[in-house]
């Protein structure tokens, strides 16, 4: 895994290739409970490329296993 | 077994949602940046045996109570025992499992949901059966949140329920009954026994699992719980450029609180990606779509049994058949979750293959899963408004779980209701509307600032709004926080960047006169410096921040020695010595709040007080500080400053709300004192303190400008007159109000660093309505009949929008409807002498087929 | 309600006599919860700390004598609260002050008798090596594998010499070289600590520190787990290094390395009850039940609290000279558990366990049904 965000002229550069390049992304999100799910959400209708991985073999995380949350009692799924 | 698997599951699931064959594929993935919500695990009991887990049947933690209230869960729903399958008719619940402990593999911090998490589990237990007796053990009620104080009263309040203040010992299971025996300690009545049905261990937060390797892999720094360290200035970063954590990876929180830093994260990798937006993501391209308003209806319906939601209660098959009699319909099927992707393909696919045109969708509520089913039309080439949802779970299912048949025969009722209004639906064309992409920030505090640095690092153009001469707000008052930021070093270069960035445009000594427009094209007037400012912009950020209240308790105002805690914040700052140098100083907690006039914690003010006894010993440690408190409110990671206070020689002594403090100036041994008196409930005595200094835990209180600010931008207030978001859960950082948005102690009481999350959230979700050209309005929405409008204005009063506008037609002066500022809730409808008005998608026609068919 | 304002004076002394920890209790009320004294009768370790971190305590009360040290709350107090130190700081100032409730009383006589004869009964210095006379037991000299450090109650008290003389019995067997100091040793000073007068404890552990040294010791054998505890864990404070083992775990090393065979049968049921200073204390719980399950046709059964949860025989802290009403005894409870169990015989491995429910066997009249035994005296009547 890259640590350093790679250099902006490089990324450009890939970004040219456009949408058929598929192993190309911007944003890549671990975790696939709420907050993944969410910065997710929020990157791709903000116009951004988003790899959403999960260990499980679902998402939703914690949250799924919850009946109702709190502080409004509504179902969690 | 085929390949050692017993594949049982695979023939059993309904949804098969199994597939044994699938197996890992590496992939290697390049982006510009990543984002950790690795989130938390539940701490596991099973590894402390006094907490019996695993020992005693009827010992749960509180993760598996929520699978047994779930409707899905092992018992359908049913609370049950796993010994006899009995339902249990007393419940312990115990808290700070695995939390606030410095034993051996517990956590030392307070995990800062179970103290909440329980409250909703009693009152999920009491709706489930009202006559089960639900005892609470725990040292403090941390009843922190927005809405949290008025949700604990709720549980507290249910009849047969008790909050006891004692850890327990799970002392024993009873041979026969299998009921476990606890006992705890009381104030004075010594230590009770006593036995319960079923015990729920309400069990704190872990850092995931594989967190050392993650952070290995990804180089970034965790703290000693394992958590992300958090950069005081910004929780969201990490030491990595480019990798952002959100959610409980940040430290245990909420789901809404996991919610707006995810919000944030993504914003800040907007920051960072700015240049490339839009590059690589695919536009989703729906099918053309088929004209059909010439054909003949032909309805596809669609059961779902939503787990065993709906299915455990109403006969779905039977539901199928009856649908499949009614006029018009062509098909009907059962589904296990209509809302799954694979149900939404096959409705795409069966609607082609039957040539259905309009679709009845008999499932949930239409609040949550409209949108997707209106898109699963979309796909298969329909008018997206030739979707109807009839509701058999709320409206059904879920309240008369007891009357099976007569449930059943509702739910035929709902559908055949559904089916008749179905045959009338029109499809209605959505509009897009350009949208401005500058955005206004009201607030020139932290979250402002904040809120507003980051929009305009994404590349927008921001006016900031802010009421007094200099930015900065409440933080100008603060020099620390618990954890060790300096303020105000923070705040100067905060400023110093607002003021840098060329897009960012501040008005001081403003005041916001006038707001009118609609989602994406705004326009606020605004007074500032002796001039008015017209400012259009496409969405709104409220950031104004909280007062503190100002004291008329124990003796404030009247004794120059009883300050606030901000004060004595500000005078240990400044080195005042009457107060760093004092032999004795009391604090005193929940001073304006948690009481009948304002009904909530104000959150931040336990830490305060901790944070400030700190810096007091570490300047003169053989001060005697006392800290009269209700319940110690340090959640999360402060848990650790609490303890480390009591290290330090801080007295905490614990009073209840019908017998607080009392202040009195005296003299003493020749110096004025304060003489405090407070009963400490362990000794059973009442204590009398000599101070030289009091402070006070003044409650944080609603700025002054709220309801007017509120009024002018047309959004809602809480209770507690704070703004009130849109959705706790789910649109934690906006108003109902379309395009408007929040954050900051406006929207509640928070610490720094929340409101750095928080604002960083906003300017995430105000980032994906300006990163858009335009916006789609709904087709649902009003439309005015000119012949039949008699210009009476009975709808222009009517609607809470301002969507109703006389216009000059060539028939005359006509009601016309703002389609962006049309909710559609047809109010207007209702008052129209003639039937002018009439609301698209729930016309009287389709409407009164449905009421006929009731 | 009384009003009362804090004392700082007596808070420092409790500060100066080691009890300064009081600072971290946050009131959860756990100790009391789980401390065997609320199966009895009421008594909150919470509002003794409390009174303590105001300087309210009684100092002449009984409160502060009552805990027995058996170590429950202190293994879970989520503060990490050291109760044990709180209390035993009490009792220094009680001490200094010399004021100690009618309860008490025999504390004083037993401190003359440390002092004078270095043990707590009464007894003569010069008969402490008595028991071992009829068993050939040698004086310790450098050359010998281990010293047996016999320790006070199985010198002179009659029922426990059995227990000495079976421990030297199997010791033999084993082919032990070993030895004793005889009049030399002194009480190891554990319990007078724990009730408060630190200065006869730096007597009796100097006294004996310099025995050891004097006499070439490296390791040492002890029947007793108070002694177990204080020469481990606190003789360590002076600056020495002793490798300490008890017979408990000794057995275990014998066996396992074929040095002792048990070879006998004890077709009985037996329950096995964890000493406080040997369990809670330093975690020794599986030797003894691995020795113990050596034993053919012995059929071992645990009671209802066991393990970490052990019930405190009550003996702990001083309490064994200290006078408690028979309602109160925590030994009478661990009978009736041992019963419920079935157990013909409870074994244990501390001679205060044993002297207690010895006395409780008695006034429960279970003579007939239930045998109290140490662990030494049980392998050494299955080893042939
Ligand atoms: C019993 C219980 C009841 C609760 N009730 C409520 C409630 O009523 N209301 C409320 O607001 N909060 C409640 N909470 C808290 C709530 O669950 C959390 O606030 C929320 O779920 C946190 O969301 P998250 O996305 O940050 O983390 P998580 O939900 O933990 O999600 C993280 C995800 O990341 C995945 N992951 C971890 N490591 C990796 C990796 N290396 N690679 C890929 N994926 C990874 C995990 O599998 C998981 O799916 C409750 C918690 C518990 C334990
Ligand atoms: S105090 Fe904290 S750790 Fe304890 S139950 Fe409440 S939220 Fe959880
Ligand atoms: S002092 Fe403040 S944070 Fe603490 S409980 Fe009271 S209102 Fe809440
Ligand atoms: S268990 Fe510890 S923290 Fe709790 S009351 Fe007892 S001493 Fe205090
Ligand atoms: S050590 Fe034992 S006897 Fe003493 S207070 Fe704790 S639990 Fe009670």
């Amino acid at each position: 895994m890259e640590n350093e965000v790679l250099p902006v002229d490089k990324i450009q550069q890939l970004c040219q290739g456009g949408s058929g390049v598929s192993d190309f992304g911007d944003v890549l999100v671990v975790g696939g409970g709420v907050s993944g799910i969410q910065a997710s959400l929020d990157l791709a209708t903000a116009g951004f490329k988003v790899y959403l991985v999960e260990t499980g073999p679902s998402i939703g995380g914690n949250m799924a296993k919850l009946d109702k949350t709190f502080p409004t009692n509504d179902c969690s799924m | 077994m085929k390949e050692d698997k017993c594949d049982i599951c695979r023939g059993v699931c309904q949804a098969d949602a199994i597939d044994f064959r699938q197996t890992p594929k590496k992939r290697d993935i390049n982006v510009g940046a990543v984002i950790l919500a690795v989130g938390i695990e539940p701490f596991d009991p099973k590894t402390k045996d006094e907490y019996g887990y695993g020992r005693m049947e009827n010992v749960v933690t509180s993760m598996d109570y929520e699978r047994l209230l779930s409707s899905t869960g092992p018992f359908a729903g049913e609370v049950l025992r796993l010994s006899d399958k009995k339902h249990p008719k007393k419940i312990a619940w115990i808290q700070c499992v695995g939390s606030r402990r410095l034993t051996e593999g517990e956590n030392s911090y307070c995990s800062g949901v179970c103290c909440t998490y329980t409250q909703k589990q009693v009152i999920l237990t009491k709706g489930h059966d009202a006559d089960v007796d639900c005892t609470i053990f725990h040292n403090d009620i941390r009843a922190f949140g927005k809405d949290f104080e008025r949700y604990f009263q709720r549980a507290e309040e249910l009849p047969g329920t008790r909050f006891i203040r004692s850890y327990v010992a799970i002392d024993r299971e009873l041979p026969e009954s299998k009921n476990v025996v606890i006992k705890y300690a009381t104030n004075d009545a010594g230590v009770k026994e006593e036995e319960f049905d079923l015990v729920v261990l309400s069990v704190g937060l872990n850092p995931p699992e594989n967190f050392r390797e993650l952070a290995d892999k990804f180089g970034i720094d965790l703290n000693h719980h394992g958590f992300s360290r958090a950069i005081h200035s910004n929780p969201i970063a990490t030491n990595q450029p480019g990798i952002f954590v959100s959610g409980a990876f940040q430290g245990p929180t909420d789901i809404p609180e996991s919610v707006f830093t995810a919000s944030g994260a993504g914003a800040q990798c907007g920051e960072l990606l700015d240049y490339r937006r839009g590059k690589l993501a695919n536009e989703r391209v729906y099918p053309e779509e088929r004209d059909v308003s010439f054909e003949e209806p032909r309805i596809g319906v669609f059961v779902c049994h939503c787990g065993a939601n709906i299915s455990s209660v109403v006969n779905v098959p039977a539901t199928v058949e009856y649908a499949l009699t009614l006029p018009n319909v062509v098909y009907a099927q059962e589904q296990l979750f209509s809302c799954a992707t694979n149900s939404a393909q096959q409705i795409t696919d069966l609607a082609k293959e039957k040539g259905l045109n309009r679709i009845v969708i008999a499932a949930c509520s239409p609040r949550t899963l409209e949108p997707l089913f209106r898109d699963t039309l979309r796909e298969a080439g329909l008018n997206q408004y030739y979707c109807d949802m009839a509701n058999i779970r709320e409206h059904c299912s879920w309240v008369h779980t007891k009357q099976k048949e007569d449930a059943t025969r509702k739910a035929k009722d709902i559908v055949r209701m559904s089916v008749a209004r179905t045959r009338y639906l029109e499809p209605l064309q959505e509009f897009d509307l350009p949208v401005n992409p500058r955005a206004l920030v009201v607030g020139g505090g932290i979250a402002g600032m904040t809120t507003a640095l980051s929009i305009a690092e994404q590349g927008h153009e921001v006016e900031l709004i802010e009421k007094n001469n200099d930015l900065g707000g409440m933080a100008r008052r603060l020099h620390t926080t618990i954890e060790g930021m300096e303020v105000q070093p923070f705040l100067k270069e905060t400023i110093r960047k607002v003021y840098a960035n060329p897009l960012i445009h501040v008005s001081h000594n403003a005041k916001i006169t006038d707001v009118s427009g609609f989602l994406g094209n705004f326009s606020a007037t605004v007074a500032t410096e002796g001039r008015v400012k017209k400012i259009e912009y496409g969405a709104a950020v409220l950031a104004i921040g909280a007062d503190e209240y100002q004291p008329s308790e124990y003796l404030y105002g009247e004794n120059d020695k009883v300050f606030t805690h901000l004060e004595i914040g500000e005078e240990i700052a400044a080195g005042n010595e009457a107060v760093t140098r004092a032999d004795s100083l009391v604090m005193i907690q929940c001073v304006g709040c948690r009481n009948e006039e304002r009904n909530y914690c104000s959150r931040v003010c336990c830490s305060h007080a901790v944070k400030n006894a700190l810096k007091l010993k570490a300047n003169k440690p053989e001060m005697e500080i006392y800290i009269l408190f209700r319940d110690m409110r340090t959640y999360g990671l402060r848990e650790d400053y609490y303890r480390d206070a009591a290290e330090m020689g801080v007295k905490f002594i614990r009073f209840e709300m019908d017998d607080q403090p009392q202040v009195e100036a005296v003299k003493a041994g020749g110096k004025d004192i304060l003489r405090v008196s407070v009963p400490d409930l362990i000794l059973g005595k009442r204590l009398e303190l000599d101070a030289d200094i009091v402070s006070l835990a003044a409650a944080v209180v609603p700025a002054a400008a709220t309801a007017e600010i509120a009024g002018m931008f047309k959004v809602a207030l809480s209770p507690d007159e704070f703004f009130k978001e849109a959705h706790v859960k789910l649109k934690p950082v906006e108003f109902a109000a379309d395009g408007v948005y929040l954050c900051g102690t406006a929207h509640y009481p928070k610490h720094i660093q929340e409101t750095i999350n928080q604002a960083y959230g906003a300017a995430g979700r105000v980032l994906t309505l300006l990163s858009q050209d335009t916006v789609t309005a709904s087709g649902s929405i009003c439309e005015v009949h000119e012949d039949d409008c008699v210009s009476c204005g009975a709808c222009i009063t009517a609607c809470s929008y301002d969507a109703i506008e006389f216009k000059q037609t060539d028939k005359g002066r006509k009601a016309w409807v703002n389609p962006v500022l049309c909710k559609g809730d047809g109010l207007c409808n209702a008052k129209c002498p003639t039937n002018a008005i009439v609301l698209k998608h729930f016309t009287d026609a389709e409407l009164l087929s449905q009421i006929d068919a009731a | 309600m009384e009003t009362v304002a804090p004392f700082n004076e007596i808070v420092d002394e409790i500060k100066a006599a080691g009890g300064e920890i009081f600072k971290m209790c946050f009131q959860c009320g756990l100790c009391d919860s789980v401390c065997p004294w609320n199966r009895v009768r009421p008594f909150s370790m919470r509002k003794l700390i409390r009174e303590a971190a105001f300087g309210l305590t009684d100092v002449e009360g009984e409160e502060l004598w009552l805990c027995t040290t058996c170590g429950n709350c202190a293994l879970q107090c989520p503060r990490q609260v050291k109760q044990i130190d709180i209390s035993v700081s009490l009792r220094r100032i009680a001490t200094e002050y010399q004021v100690f409730p009618t309860s008490v009383k025999p504390v004083r006589t037993m401190s003359g008798s440390l002092v004078g004869e270095g043990n707590p009964l009464n007894e003569a210095r010069g008969k402490r090596g008595d028991w071992a006379k009829e068993y050939g037991v040698k004086p310790f000299s450098e050359d010998m594998e281990i010293l047996y450090f016999v320790g006070c109650y199985l010198s002179y008290d009659a029922r426990l010499k059995k227990v000495a003389a079976a421990t030297a019995e199997v010791l033999k067997k084993a082919g032990v070289n070993f030895g004793i100091l005889g009049e030399k040793e002194n009480c190891c000073g554990e319990s007078i600590r724990k009730a408060g007068d630190e200065s006869v404890f730096k007597r009796l552990a100097t006294d004996n520190i310099k025995t050891f040294i004097d006499n070439g010791v490296k390791k040492i054998l002890v029947s007793s787990p108070h002694c177990y505890h204080t020469l481990k864990n606190e003789y360590p404070e002076f600056m020495v290094h002793f490798e300490i083992v008890h017979v408990a775990q000794y057995l275990a090393e014998l066996i396992a390395a074929g040095r002792l065979k048990v070879d006998g049968e004890l077709a009985k049921k037996v329950t096995y009850h964890d000493p406080c200073y040997l369990g809670r204390h330093n975690d020794i719980f599986d030797e003894p039940r691995e020795v113990l399950g050596k034993v053919g046709k012995l059929e071992l059964v645990e009671m209802a609290d066991s393990r970490k949860k052990s019930l405190c025989c009550g003996g702990g802290g001083g309490r064994i000279w200290m006078e408690t009403a028979n309602s109160e005894r925590f030994s009478n409870l661990r009978l009736e558990q041992a019963r419920e169990v079935g157990a013909e015989i409870l074994v244990t491995a501390c001679p205060y366990c044993i002297t207690n429910f010895e006395e409780s066997r008695l006034n429960l009249e279970l003579g007939e049904v239930l045998e109290i035994k140490d662990i030494s005296e049980i392998i050494n009547d299955a080893v042939k």
